[in-house]
């Protein structure tokens, strides 16, 4: 490791309800291999935009290459030599390899692009970086992990001097990422310093020199790889004091019956063979990093995405299920994580939203019932504490958290048996979350029975009977809630050589 | 302004639709000075028999348009069915009441083709209406050997002039009724019926929909098919106002119909309409296109003043939207 | 996971062979098919079609498209016919006219699809029906013939056709747009042009955080449309001679139909210009045997108007495939 060439100092930044950057310290240094960590919100996304000229700081400074600076885009950074590669990757399909390394910045023999000179370079770039890829490929016609070699290579030749790896290994097989690790030491064999945001705690193990990691948006400290072990990571990454009493036991009795049974569950990279049963009353928690195939699992279960495999019985006899249309005539109900876009139907008001699936009941041949329906609204409204002028507001101009307890009334009228919730307090203040856990709680107890997908640690241990873990498409662990420990979830969700 | 935007009958009514019929009686006065003898019962009855053609393919089109689609089919598709079932009048000794039910399966069947290529096949609706749209220009053609039909007048000998009558009937404007009716159970079935609910919320949101448990495909083609029927309910109308339907016409009221919607608040991203917007919107272009005849303008000058209010409203909507976003 | 394949079969390919396979089909229909003269007139209404379909590629391959161009081509072909006809305007400066009326629209379009964010159907649906409205505006709703070969300003049909002193007629046309089809491929492929067009289509978020100004593109992928509906305007005055207002609108599904037929994503990311000609020369092809086997124009229409449809269906279902 070499001298110093990137410091942050006191990165400061809040939106709207939620602070993101609490006085955040991260130090790079030439040829150095550097992990950024911490569970899913933790910061590590926002500070790298503030970083890259996405987001402005509130405060503190940023220093690279002793140099005071503050970008106000990508391209400036780019410009400076600060480049990340996105886990969303940024390439053009329909063109070539070498069109888009070069893209926007072509080589031209008078009018005419100089393809082969940029499948030459490409050709010099890739030798380089002893990487195996033809430069005249289609970019759609290759893996998703020769794509993001394709987008660092296009880093490099930006002549970058800091590059940020966001989650690269999360689309990459066991060879890929090997030759991923090839290119990254030779880069820093280069000199350049190197970010490295995983949760994989093999590859901070074998790749990286540093590790820092964030809490809540706040820095927690920095380790030095060599000495350090996972314990100590995960340590750091949880250790939160828990303000709210986790659950320390479930009611739910260990005979009550099975509502819902998975088993062998497939659907693609993100689901492969999962199984778990699902108890009459209890809240199962389904717990596990960013990419870890919860909401694949989910969706697959719910019927929205195709799946290649598995069955699913509810109350122990076997049952298709293609469709939402399906999922939800068998009496499954799923909120999913991004309201906005999967949620709520935004030109329509807070009544015709929270009806949307049980239309039959409020019909009378093809007549809408209105009065029926408001009166349903009204009812939930009044429930779970909605805050609303009226039950024809227009959902889009409620707040967030109003927004969820409108798609969680949407179920609540269909009275669903089983319901699937995707993150159910994100984004929401303090006082909606407890409202919406007092909800769920009440309605596990009236004898409905409740996934509850989450990322907040305090969320599962508060509120799970049982907590199934998942990592990278695979369940890789069950835990009662009696036996269930920050570190313990952790435990599991984290990749590890076993 | 904003006062009177909060006003609780503006409110209920709609700010923009009150200002479009502002912009009606300020157009009607404004024709009526500018031309003598413009204002009057025989002008107002020519209006009146653009504005029933036009409204039935306007209000079918709003509920295409409201699923985030659109269909410029809808012309040719009118004369497609005017031209067979005339002709099957004529030269098949079809009884006119036959004829008119022809009229109107015409419609509901390019109605469900199209939908059922939008909706369950994928094809992006404005392939699907360049495709229909030649294709019942062709069989108009084809069916009539590329003559022009005329419908029965209403003094016809064998007595099958009488479904003139649906128009006028005297000095009192039967097709107004009619019309009027058409317009109410139109109005309820958007506003009132599962059908509509889900029609609009699936062009606000269809995936939304969709994870409710609604199966969208089923649904959205329904738009395409009331649109197709009411097109097929437009031919009538128009052959009772206008007798003589050539083949191979009918594209310029394709953009008189999404004007109407357009400009009476039907947002071409779905999710937003508005009958009693597009009823006053086609009064509007009815009138323009009778005052411009009035003034000895041509055909031709209507079909530029429809293109540039189609692009201003449309603007008008999707910098709004940007705004809000 | 490998990487696909490369097939020699793309669809320009499979396009040529049924291009081929349809001029054998009706050529045993009818003897009349191989005949000169029938390859001549075919040649003849060829051409305009061509070079609309060549312009229309680009705003398809951005996933776009352009309504406007048949009646545009009929607006554009009246305005220059009128100058001369009623101005005396010398066959030259009538030409270039047509051709940059053409260029206008297209940059109008440009700016109401890139910069104003008008969908496309819609805002060139609108210029459709203002150049239709224009055009007979101008002309007072008359038919406006061009000057014919014979005559001393007719000079320009020599482009598309040359008599020798045999009398045997050579469809020079055929040469140009081998030629246009050549220079647009090039310009599509190896230009910077071409190559932010396909960006565009294929992933226009990218290519805009790749720093390429995308609107400044956007609008000229149209502006090529209506340079090319310009252009197909001159063809159109050789060869239909009097051209009729009210006429031109249906044309643009035979183009957009050539191009998609040939291989142009309906969707966009996808295209060649070598495609787009051959497959406008399918419909061409259809439109020219049909009435062998019986069918008008009318049963064109409703032919040409299906084969769009299954053209695209093939390409969705070709897509789902793949995912």
């Amino acid at each position: 490791m070499g001298e110093v060439i990137l410091t942050m100092k006191g990165i400061d930044k809040s939106f709207p309800g939620v602070h993101a950057l609490d006085h955040v310290d991260l130090e790079l240094r030439k040829g150095e291999v550097h992990a950024l960590m911490g569970e899913n919100g933790a910061g590590k996304s926002t500070l790298m935009k503030v970083l890259t000229g996405i987001y402005t700081k509130d405060s503190g400074t940023i220093t690279f290459e002793g140099k005071e600076v503050e970008f106000h885009n990508t391209h400036e950074a780019q410009e400076a030599g600060i480049v990340i590669v996105h886990q969303e990757l940024n390439m053009v399909g329909d063109l070539t390899v070498a069109q888009n390394i070069f893209i926007g910045r072509e080589f031209k023999k008078g009018i005419m692009i100089d393809d082969k000179k940029m499948i030459a370079e490409s050709r010099k770039l890739f030798d380089e970086l002893h990487i195996d890829i033809d430069p005249k490929a289609k970019m759609s016609d290759l893996t998703v992990g020769k794509q993001q070699m394709c987008e660092i290579a296009k880093a490099i030749s930006h002549k970058a001097k800091v590059i940020i790896f966001d989650e690269p290994s999360a689309a990459l097989t066991e060879k890929e990422i090997e030759d991923l690790f090839v290119i990254i030491r030779d880069l820093r064999k280069q000199n350049l310093g190197i970010i490295y945001i995983s949760h994989r705690m093999d590859e901070i193990k074998v790749i990286t020199d540093r590790v820092t990691v964030m809490r809540d948006g706040g820095y927690v400290g920095t380790l030095i790889t060599e000495e350090c072990t996972k314990e100590d990571i995960i340590n750091m990454m949880v250790g939160r004091v828990i303000y709210e009493d986790p659950k320390t036991h479930s009611m739910v009795p260990d005979d009550a019956p099975v509502v819902l049974k998975v088993e062998h569950l497939n659907a693609g990279k993100m689901v492969q063979d999962v199984s778990f049963e699902l108890k009459k009353g209890e809240i199962l928690g389904f717990s596990g990093l960013m990419g870890a195939g919860r909401t694949e699992t989910a969706r697959a279960l719910f019927g929205a995405d195709p799946k290649t495999g598995g069955d699913i019985y509810i109350n122990g006899q076997k049952v298709t299920i293609n469709s939402p249309e399906d999922a939800v005539k068998h009496g499954i109900g799923y909120l999913s994580e991004d309201r906005k876009r999967y949620g709520i139907v935004v030109q329509k008001t807070i009544t015709e939203n929270s009806t949307m699936a049980t239309m039959e009941k409020f019909t009378s041949g093809l007549f809408i019932n209105k009065g029926a329906e408001k009166k349903a609204a009204e009812q939930y409204i009044k429930e779970l504490a909605t805050k609303t002028p009226s039950a024809d507001e227009l959902v889009v101009n409620l707040s967030g958290g109003n927004q969820q307890k409108v798609v969680i009334a949407k179920w609540l009228v269909r009275n669903c048996d089983i319901l699937i919730f995707d993150e159910p307090t994100r984004g929401i203040d303090v006082g909606a979350k407890n409202e919406i856990y007092k909800l769920m709680n009440r309605l596990a107890a009236e004898g409905k029975s409740i996934i509850m997908i989450s990322s907040e640690m305090t969320e599962i241990l508060r509120m799970s009977d049982r907590i199934v873990v998942m990592c990278e498409g695979k369940k890789t662990g069950e835990i009662r809630i009696e036996d269930a420990t920050q570190e313990a979830i952790m435990d599991k969700a984290t990749r590890d050589i076993n | 302004m904003e006062g009177i935007k909060q006003n609780p009958i503006v409110k209920k009514l709609g700010f923009n639709r009150i200002i479009l019929f502002c912009i009606l009686v300020l157009l009607y006065v404004a024709f009526s000075i500018a031309i003598p003898g413009f204002a009057g019962m025989a002008r107002i009855m020519s209006i009146l028999n653009y504005v029933y053609f036009l409204g039935f393919l306007a209000l079918g089109v709003t509920f295409v348009i409201a699923t985030g689609g659109i269909d410029f089919s809808i012309g040719p598709v009118m004369f497609c069915c005017a031209l067979i079932a005339g002709y099957s009048l004529n030269t098949y000794k079809l009884p006119v009441a036959a004829a008119l039910l022809l009229s109107i399966v015409i419609g509901f069947c390019f109605g469900i083709f199209n939908g059922w290529l939008v909706a369950f096949v994928g094809v992006p609706p404005f392939i699907v209406s360049m495709a229909s749209m030649n294709i019942a220009k062709g069989l108009g053609s084809v069916f009539t050997k590329t003559q022009s039909v005329s419908w029965p007048q209403a003094n016809d000998p064998e007595g099958r002039g009488w479904f003139r009558n649906l128009v006028k009937v005297g000095g009192v404007p039967t097709g107004l009724i009619i019309f009027a009716i058409f317009v109410v159970i139109l109005f309820i079935i958007m506003n009132n019926t599962k059908p509509g609910r889900y029609i609009l919320s699936l062009g606000s949101n269809k995936e939304a929909v969709r994870l409710s448990g609604v199966n969208v495909r089923k649904w959205q083609m329904l738009a395409y098919v009331i649109c197709g029927t009411l097109v097929g309910i437009a031919a009538i109308f128009f052959v009772g106002a206008y007798t003589t339907v050539q083949p191979g016409l009918g594209d310029t009221y394709n953009n008189e119909a999404i004007a109407s919607c357009v400009m009476g608040g039907t947002s071409m991203a779905g999710g937003l309409a508005s009958i009693g917007g597009t009823v006053i919107g086609v009064f509007v272009i009815s009138l323009l296109q009778e005052g411009i005849m009035a003034l000895r303008m041509t055909k031709e000058v209507q079909m530029i003043i429809t293109g540039l209010i189609v692009i201003v409203f449309v603007y008008a909507d999707v910098s709004a939207r940007r705004r809000k976003n | 996971m490998m990487t696909k394949k490369k097939s020699i079969f793309t669809q320009e390919v499979i396009v040529g062979i049924v291009l081929v396979a349809l001029y054998f089909f009706f050529r045993t229909i009818s003897a009349d098919f191989g005949k000169y003269t029938t390859f001549l007139s075919m040649m003849d209404i060829s051409y305009y079609y061509v070079f609309m379909a060549i312009g229309v590629a680009f705003p398809l391959i951005t996933g776009g498209v352009d309504l406007s161009i048949g009646t545009g081509m009929i607006c554009y072909a009246l305005a220059g016919g009128f100058m001369i006809r009623q101005y005396g305007w010398p066959t030259g400066l009538a030409i270039c006219l047509s051709i940059v009326f053409g260029l206008a629209i297209g940059l109008l379009n440009g700016v109401l699809i890139a910069l104003m964010g008008l969908p496309p159907f819609l805002a060139t649906l609108c210029t459709c029906m203002i150049t239709r409205g224009l055009g007979s505006v101008v002309t007072g709703s008359f038919a406006v013939p061009w000057p014919t070969a014979k005559q001393p300003n007719g000079w320009f049909h020599s482009i598309f056709k040359i008599t020798l002193e045999n009398k045997t007629k050579i469809p020079l046309g055929l040469v140009w747009v081998i030629l246009l089809m050549l220079i647009m491929q090039f310009v599509l492929a190896h230009t910077k042009f071409g190559r932010y067009t396909i960006a565009i289509g294929s992933n226009k978020e990218a290519a805009m955080l790749s720093g390429i100004n995308v609107k400044f593109y956007h609008v000229m992928v149209y502006a090529v449309s209506g340079l090319f509906a310009g252009l197909a305007s001159i063809a159109y005055g050789a060869v239909i001679k009097t051209v009729q207002p009210g006429t031109g609108a249906g044309m643009e599904l035979d183009a957009i139909g050539g191009a998609i037929v040939g291989g142009v994503s309906a969707s966009g990311g996808y295209g060649t210009i070598y495609g787009t000609v051959i497959g406008a020369y399918v419909i061409i092809f259809l439109k020219q045997g049909l009435p062998y086997i019986g069918f008008n124009a009318n049963m064109q229409q409703i032919i040409t108007g299906l084969v769009l449809i299954g053209a695209v269906a093939i390409d969705i279902v070709k897509r789902k495939v793949v995912k």
